[in-house]
């Protein structure tokens, strides 16, 4: 047995199993926690070098920025409650209503994540804008002078673009979810006199919270988060955080104030995204499928 | 199957269409007409035209869409090899580093892009490394906004993976290189190559980062599109949008065809 | 929290262990040629994850050539300790040898070992026969060994015209053939089957067990470590075997020898579920009986573990061993009040309630089964039936 036995060679030094998570974490150290920790450094000292928290206070209570969290809050808010309402109707016809071609429908859904979220924003404005599609038929329907539909440069153009862009992200969990719904189940419930409403009042719910309250949580920090959209529909009255840094940064030059945002967005998304960890963990929203 | 009556799908079904075409047809169908139209003055584009995929297909377009290829491509082969490292590297932890270093990794997905644009641009800016306005401030961005997703990937793929392989592997003999070579990789193989279709999806739509740190000479399309709709020439952004949305699906579907071979043997 | 339990004090009446393994067969001389014959010993292994004890100071010797079965319920401990050997959890204390050969710090590796696990774990992107050498490539065996040696094992375990498939187009019992062959191909010198059977079929699970005796009668030399929760499997192919509750080895002997005198109450009901009688032991009588009293009865029974006159014991009856009386004897005697009779097909089942203890009987078919509520006198012979001492009950939970 000789030629085959492996010996382990007693001298080796046996390294600790942690060694091999080093790379990947020095690359990741040097690319990305320290730039970020030089915002941090630049909204507190700002470019002279010395501690203060005057212009962070300046900064924070003005009301540049203070209509800028507004506006992120409430758009992300708004369209979150939006990707979950649209989210569950479409998925459950797809997963419980099954019709030929559901399957690429699915698969649709999935290539739609991969797109850019500023097409939608660009589409919108030959659609809804004051000379898209909507209005010029209108206009032209009911003879007016004026465009009738004006949404799209306030923050609703905004909401609805995102509830477009990231309704997916809330029906892949679910899908997942509801796979796993047993059909017997519902059949069963038939069975028993259950009306449709009633099953998914009592079956399909409870089992779709766990995607639901996971889609969710993702879907908000992806919103806080959004910056292309915004960028692209251009409403002069919708500052978000991420367009605010921008503006300060690239626009004006002043990077004190673009870092002392950031520090702000960047915290309120970590926040949103601990949330989001504690869902997923909380209710098994591993099982869900989620990335 | 929850509703029963034949008018009631077919109800549910118009609904969800109308739904589907109203919410993803529509808007796929605009950009696609508008990268085609002429002049649209009225309800309709007055006449059709070539002439904005001509103009993509030179210039500064066409080297725009070079440019994003190529930092998708770089940028998700780097992260694939980063994730891939992490994700495997991480697998033999104990629980609690383990869980610690696993919300590291995925941090920079929770970062808003102009955030992390920001924060490179501060960063490299400086000594001791300067890298502002070189191409690689463009690639680094994209592979930090990418790494987490990669990452995520791979663990994820990892995850499902049944322990037994790896340890009937090593009861067989097989030591560790030999059984990441031979059994592992093989068998996550489809998560790598969704892992990085993802990547460079992710990588040829990003603006917010790019938009904070692109040099000169170093434009990708979505920044492209923006600069065009920005000065109305929003046809020509339509049919770099359709560009950019097509060669993205080109490379998914070629990828998702080997991975599902992959899957198969 | 963990007292140490050594097998020898547990071993039951050892009478017929083994007899020392004869000549290889044929068949197998070529797969094992230069084997050397080893076994596997634990030494006060102990295996605890945080606080929880998951195997408490398990001390066994698997003997060369010798199958071992540890079985026991979900949780008791006996994959850990079937973990242990291949080298998957480390313990916390306590050491592992294969042969004279201390591993416990060997890598799993490097340990030669052969391993079958329940869902067979074959390697998907591989065929059958590119499973089979994996472990011969590994090791940089030279080409010519491995285009010999592949064939061999498979036709030891009748795949070799399987050679050429994936496994997905394998039934779970080819796909297990397989993996046992992928598991022999390396001359191991030891092989440790967890659950192998468990999920195939009723069926093809006799089938398989079959096979396996086989495998053994063709492979004398190889010491099997087999880990199953099925008493079945573990009498019909374990020499020994070691049953196993709550990460602690309760007991352990040759099969029959357990089997017949159980030397406490868990192993009795775990292993071929036994009726179980309170009584007191009266005085020892010739030829290792002894005699107790059950209420008002005076039993006969076997006392192979020397429990002391006037103790309160356990009289453990297998439900096969119980006879419907005939004639007038008067010595065993148990009488009670039929609850239930059910025909099995090829057995009768009856319950009795015997002076409030529910005793099972089973039997041949019977042409004229009793009624549920009427009398029935049931006897015994003296030699099948065992004195069991009465542990004190468990803490629930514990």
């Amino acid at each position: 047995m000789a030629d085959l036995a492996v010996t382990s060679s007693p001298g080796s030094v046996r390294l600790p199993p942690g060694i091999w998570a080093v790379p990947p974490l020095l690359v990741l150290g040097a690319l990305f926690f320290y730039p970020l920790s030089l915002i941090l450094r630049q909204a507190l000292f700002g470019d002279e070098g010395a501690f203060s928290l005057a212009h962070f206070g300046e900064v924070v209570g003005s009301r540049l920025f203070l209509d800028g969290l507004y506006h992120t809050l409430v758009i992300a808010v708004s369209a979150t409650a939006g990707c979950l309402l649209l989210g569950f109707v479409l998925s459950l016809v797809i997963a419980f209503v099954p019709f030929p071609g559901a399957k690429l429908v699915g698969r649709l859904i999935d290539t739609f994540i991969a797109l850019p979220t500023f097409l939608v924003a660009l589409a919108f404005t030959f659609i809804y804008g004051s000379s898209g599609l909507l209005n010029e038929s209108l206009m032209r329907l009911l003879d007016l002078s004026l465009p009738p539909v004006d949404f799209l440069y306030s923050q609703w153009g905004v909401i609805l673009s995102e509830i477009t862009v990231y309704t997916p992200f809330v029906m892949r969990p679910l899908l997942a979810a509801f796979s796993l719904v047993e059909a017997s189940q519902i059949e069963v419930a038939s069975s028993l006199g259950a009306k449709p409403m009633r099953i998914v009042r009592q079956i399909i719910l409870p089992a779709a919270l766990p995607a639901l309250i996971a889609g969710g949580s993702l879907c908000l920090l992806l919103t806080v988060n959004e910056f292309g959209i915004v960028l692209f529909i251009g409403a002069k009255d919708v500052i978000t955080l991420p367009l605010l840094i921008y503006d300060k940064a690239i626009q004006e030059f002043d990077y004190t104030t673009a870092c002392i945002i950031a520090v702000v967005n960047v915290a309120l998304s970590l926040g949103l995204y601990s949330l989001y960890r504690v869902a997923v963990a909380h209710l098994a929203g591993s099982r869900a499928g989620l990335v | 199957m929850l509703v029963w009556s034949k008018a009631g799908r077919v109800l549910a079904w118009v609904t969800a269409a109308l739904l589907f075409a109203l919410i993803y047809g529509v808007p796929i169908g605009v950009i696609a007409l508008a990268s085609f139209s002429g002049q649209w003055n009225d309800v309709l584009p007055s006449h059709l035209t070539l002439a904005h995929y001509i103009n993509a297909m030179r210039g500064d377009s066409a080297e725009q869409t070079q440019v994003s290829i190529i930092t998708g491509f770089a940028a998700s082969a780097a992260a694939l090899i980063c994730g891939s490292w992490a994700a495997l590297a991480l697998r033999n932890l104990m629980r609690l580093p383990r869980r610690v270093l696993d919300v590291i990794f995925f941090v920079p997905s929770a970062v808003p892009s102009v955030s992390v644009g920001l924060a490179l641009l501060v960063a490299f800016s400086q000594p001791p490394v300067l890298l502002n306005g070189t191409r690689a401030i463009v690639l680094i961005a994209h592979f930090v906004l990418i790494s987490a997703f990669t990452y995520g990937n791979v663990a994820a793929g990892l995850a499902r993976l049944p322990p037994e392989y790896e340890q009937v592997a090593e009861s067989l003999g097989a030591r560790p290189f030999y059984r990441l070579r031979r059994v592992i990789l093989p068998l996550v193989a489809p998560y790598l190559i969704a892992a990085f279709s993802l990547s460079f999806a992710l990588s040829m739509g990003e603006l917010g980062a790019t938009v904070m740190i692109y040099p000169p000479g170093w434009v990708t399309l979505p920044v492209g599109i923006f600069s065009l709709s920005d000065r109305g020439a929003i046809f020509d952004a339509s049919a770099l949008t359709m560009i950019l949305a097509l060669s993205t699906l080109l490379v998914l579907v070629g990828l998702s065809r080997i991975s599902s071979r992959a899957a198969v043997r | 929290m963990a007292t140490p339990v050594s097998s020898q004090a547990l071993r039951a009446d050892d009478a017929s262990v083994s007899e020392a393994r004869s000549a290889f067969s044929a068949a197998a001389a070529p797969l094992l040629a230069g084997g050397r014959v080893r076994g596997i010993g634990f030494k006060d292994v102990t295996v605890a994850y945080g606080g929880l004890v998951v195997l408490a100071s398990l001390t066994l010797d698997v003997r060369p050539g010798e199958i071992v079965a540890l079985i026991g319920p979900s949780g008791s401990g006996k994959t850990t300790a079937l973990r242990a050997v291949a080298g998957f959890v480390r313990p916390t204390r306590g050491r592992i040898t294969i042969g004279d050969r201390d591993v416990t710090d060997v890598a799993p590796y490097a340990r030669n070992i052969g391993m079958v696990v329940q869902n067979y774990a074959l390697f998907p992107h591989m065929r059958a026969e590119e499973n089979v050498a994996f472990g011969l490539r590994a090791r940089g065996v030279s080409h010519a060994v491995v285009r010999e040696r592949v064939p061999e094992c498979l036709r030891l375990v009748g795949m070799e015209a399987y050679a050429k498939r994936f496994p997905r187009e394998l039934s779970g019992g080819q796909q297990q053939r397989v993996a046992i062959a992928r598991a022999l191909a390396i001359r191991p010198q030891v092989l440790l089957l967890d659950e192998p059977l468990s999920a195939l079929d009723a069926q093809i699970r006799r089938s398989m067990l079959d096979e396996l005796a086989k495998l053994h009668r063709d492979l004398p030399s190889l010491t099997v470590l087999y880990v199953t929760h099925d008493q079945t499997e573990a009498l019909t192919l374990a020499d020994h075997i070691g049953i196993m509750r709550d990460g602690k080895l309760v007991a352990f002997g040759a099969s029959r020898t357990l089997y017949r005198h159980p030397p406490n109450r868990f192993s009795a009901e775990f292993l071929g579920r036994a009726n179980l009688l309170p009584v007191t032991s009266l005085e020892p009588k010739a030829g290792g009986l002894a005699q107790v009293r059950f209420g008002e009865a005076v039993l006969a029974a076997t006392n192979p573990h020397g429990l002391p006159q006037g103790s309160q014991c356990l009289l453990c009856v297998r439900p096969h061993d119980l006879r419907l009386r005939e004639g007038e004897g008067t010595h065993n005697i148990l009488a009670g009040i039929v609850e239930s009779v059910q025909w099995q097909g090829d057995l009768h089942a009856i319950a009795l309630n015997v002076q409030g203890h529910k005793l099972r009987l089973t039997c041949a078919p019977l042409g004229a089964p009793p009624e549920a509520g009427t009398p029935l006198a049931l006897a015994f012979d003296p030699h099948d039936v065992t004195l069991v001492p009465e542990t004190p009950p468990e803490k629930p939970g514990g």
